[in-house]
């Protein structure tokens, strides 16, 4: 709900995702905050910043697949595989920029994730969440057999830095300010999407594919449409993996990588592109302060040892996913909209 | 010749392990309804009960075994207790994504409990194997194979004939009219685990006897997959024969096509077999046809 005394007067100002001065003036400065973060923050914390980044282009995708049209999908990090492979071999072999390269790594990942989308023809529910794990399978199975000079096989794939003008992405920082600006239009994109009429249709589709069936949607190209949006901002995700890291092998892309991008979306918040943002942040700072904090605790209690801690994190965060589902399925971001309405209404209970 | 009878009896084997493994989906499934997708975790939880037991407190094996089995069955109940008890009534949606937490979360308590070292499993079964003629059969999955045909059709008549497999049965068609009906689902739920935590703790006897356990074992659930897809997830008896094809198909291709396409199409054609099912019969062989279409 809004603030008092804000009034949609048009359907333009009705369907603005920034209502008001307040959310103007916290956008600019957390834009602000993004772009001067890698001048502040040590190159460690530049680097995770960065990891985050794509991290968030990939969970917004499958958040688009699962949050808004209900397709679960396990398949995520193989798809994430896809992008980053394409973008890999094309940069390679044809030499082409990234800023050519990187959407067709989208695209190819996009094409990968649309010919699992359409089983959702047959099969629907858990079965299609099923044939996810099974591109999973495939992806591995695909890259290391195919001939070796396609996709460099079980060796992986070695990256040029990206350029432009002359001008390398080498250094931390840079790299990093590439990845905020793609994060940045894919985020935008990614509210276009959800307020669009596939949008709506991705909503209509998870509450019930019958009724929408009935109202006129193509129920089975809507999900195959949801799959091959998500794809694609994974294989976006991987993309920019690819020109990060500079070098792709499969063990990146792991089924448990997938499982990673599913609970971000469940603790940010199913059906939140907000959610998803939040989600990356919090699991990924879980993670990282548990390695960061790691040697130390450990340097506390020697009969711990190191192993125990990833361990403990991998405890933590299982817990923190089954609490999370049986108490607040919605995630976090519904938490924090519920605090926000009892802020903006009080005294009154509503 | 020779050889491809063997290839053949050992897939066969493989196959029933596969689908003892897959009894643990099937079973969880037809008492609650929910996917789980921790069951690769579970076996090698159950496995590494069993090492404690045997290999780490030294107890016999007479003793060691069974009391690792009613470790397993107290873990299935304290999983239901603390997660799903809580979920009961709920959409299915709710459980199975937890399963998903549970996955990381198991994974992450074996590693706390027992660490990431590679143990050696102790030999429950006689390593040397069976000689019939030119044909050798490892004894581990003969004898499993054997306990898998029996354990099959001792769950399918307890789910099928008894009335309190029936109750089951119908927590499997659906919570809330069962509900209704006067069938405790939470009862049903907690049987569920129980019954999988056990299948699971046999699985690993059968599959690691002898063998090197860590948790990377887990990998087992996700090969079983297909079978349980191929029966039906409904079907007890079905997997058996359903682990028979898949494993059979699996040890052909893995024997005749590696070669040519250079290795790991054994691992990964299960997987097609899924992909073929699942777009061909999403039910499965024995499956109920209640799988919605769109």
């Amino acid at each position: 709900m809004d603030p008092a005394g804000v009034f949609a007067t048009s359907f333009e100002r009705d369907q603005a995702l920034i209502r008001t001065r307040g959310q103007w003036v916290a956008l600019v400065l957390f834009l602000i905050a993004l772009v001067v973060l890698p001048h502040v923050l040590g190159p460690r914390l530049v680097a995770i910043s960065t990891n985050m980044l794509i991290m968030a282009v990939v969970v917004v995708g499958l958040q688009i697949n699962m949050g808004y049209a209900g397709q679960i999908n396990l398949g995520q990090a193989a798809f994430m595989g896809v992008g980053a492979y394409a973008t890999g071999a094309l940069a390679i072999k044809f030499n082409l920029p990234f800023w050519l390269s990187i959407p067709l790594g989208g695209c190819a990942a996009a094409v990968f994730g649309f010919i699992f989308g359409l089983s959702a023809v047959r099969i629907k529910g858990f079965y299609l969440a099923l044939t996810t794990i099974a591109a999973q399978s495939l992806f591995h199975f695909l890259i290391l057999n195919l001939p070796q000079s396609w996709f460099g096989g079980s060796n992986g794939l070695t990256l040029e830095p990206a350029q432009i003008f002359g001008f390398s992405f080498v250094s931390e920082t840079s790299i990093y300010y590439l990845c905020l600006a793609a994060t940045a239009a894919m985020v935008l994109g990614a509210y276009g999407i959800v307020r669009s009429r596939h949008g709506r249709a991705f909503v209509a589709v998870c509450d019930d594919d019958v009724a929408s069936g009935l109202m006129g949607i193509n129920v089975v190209r809507t999900k195959a449409t949801a799959f091959l949006i998500g794809a694609f901002y994974a294989g976006i995700g991987g993309a920019l993996w690819a020109y990060y890291v500079r070098f792709v092998a499969v063990d990146q892309f792991t089924l448990f990588h997938s499982i990673w991008f599913i609970a971000m979306v469940i603790v940010g918040g199913l059906g939140s592109i907000t959610g998803a943002l939040v989600g990356v942040f919090v699991i990924k700072a879980i993670q990282e302060s548990f390695v960061t904090l790691g040697p130390s605790i450990v340097a506390e209690f020697p009969s711990l040892g190191g192993d125990v801690v990833f361990a403990l994190m991998n405890v933590f965060l299982g817990g923190i996913i089954a609490a999370f589902l049986i108490f607040e399925p919605r995630g976090l971001m519904h938490r924090w909209n519920i605090l926000k309405r009892s802020y903006r209404l009080w005294p009154f209970p509503y | 010749m020779i050889d491809f009878v063997n290839y053949f009896i050992n897939g066969a084997l493989v196959g029933l392990l596969y689908a003892l493994i897959a009894m643990g989906f099937v079973v969880i499934y037809r008492a609650s309804k929910v996917f789980n997708f921790a069951q690769g975790e579970l076996v090698v939880f159950g496995g590494f009960i069993v090492w404690w037991m045997v290999a780490s407190l030294g107890l016999p094996l007479s003793i060691g075994i069974p009391l690792a089995f009613v470790a397993a069955a107290l873990f299935g109940l304290l999983v239901e207790r603390v997660f799903f008890s809580r979920l009961a009534g709920e959409s299915v949606f709710a459980m199975v994504m937890v399963t998903i937490g549970l996955l990381i979360l198991i994974r992450g308590l074996i590693l706390v409990l027992f660490g990431p070292q590679v143990r050696s499993f102790p030999i429950i079964f006689p390593l040397q194997p069976v000689i019939i003629g030119e044909i050798l059969i490892p004894r581990s999955l003969l004898i499993g194979g054997a306990i898998t045909v029996i354990v099959g059709f001792g769950l399918s008549w307890f789910f099928n004939r008894t009335r309190a497999g029936l109750r089951m049965t119908a927590v499997a068609e659906d919570h809330q009219v069962a509900l209704s009906m006067g069938i405790s689902v939470k009862r049903s739920i907690a049987f569920a685990w129980i019954l999988g935590a056990v299948l699971s703790t046999l699985g690993a006897i059968i599959f690691l006897s002898g063998k090197s356990l860590n948790f990377l074992a887990s990998d087992i659930g996700l090969a079983a997959l297909p079978v349980a897809l191929l029966a039906g997830f409904e079907a007890i008896a079905g997997v058996l024969l359903a682990g028979l094809i898949v494993g059979i198909i699996q040890g052909l291709v893995t024997a005749y096509l590696d070669p040519i396409v250079g290795g790991a199409i054994g691992t990964v054609f299960p997987f097609i077999i899924m992909l073929l099912i699942l777009f061909i019969r999403p039910t499965g062989m024995f499956g109920w046809k209640t799988i919605e279409r769109v």
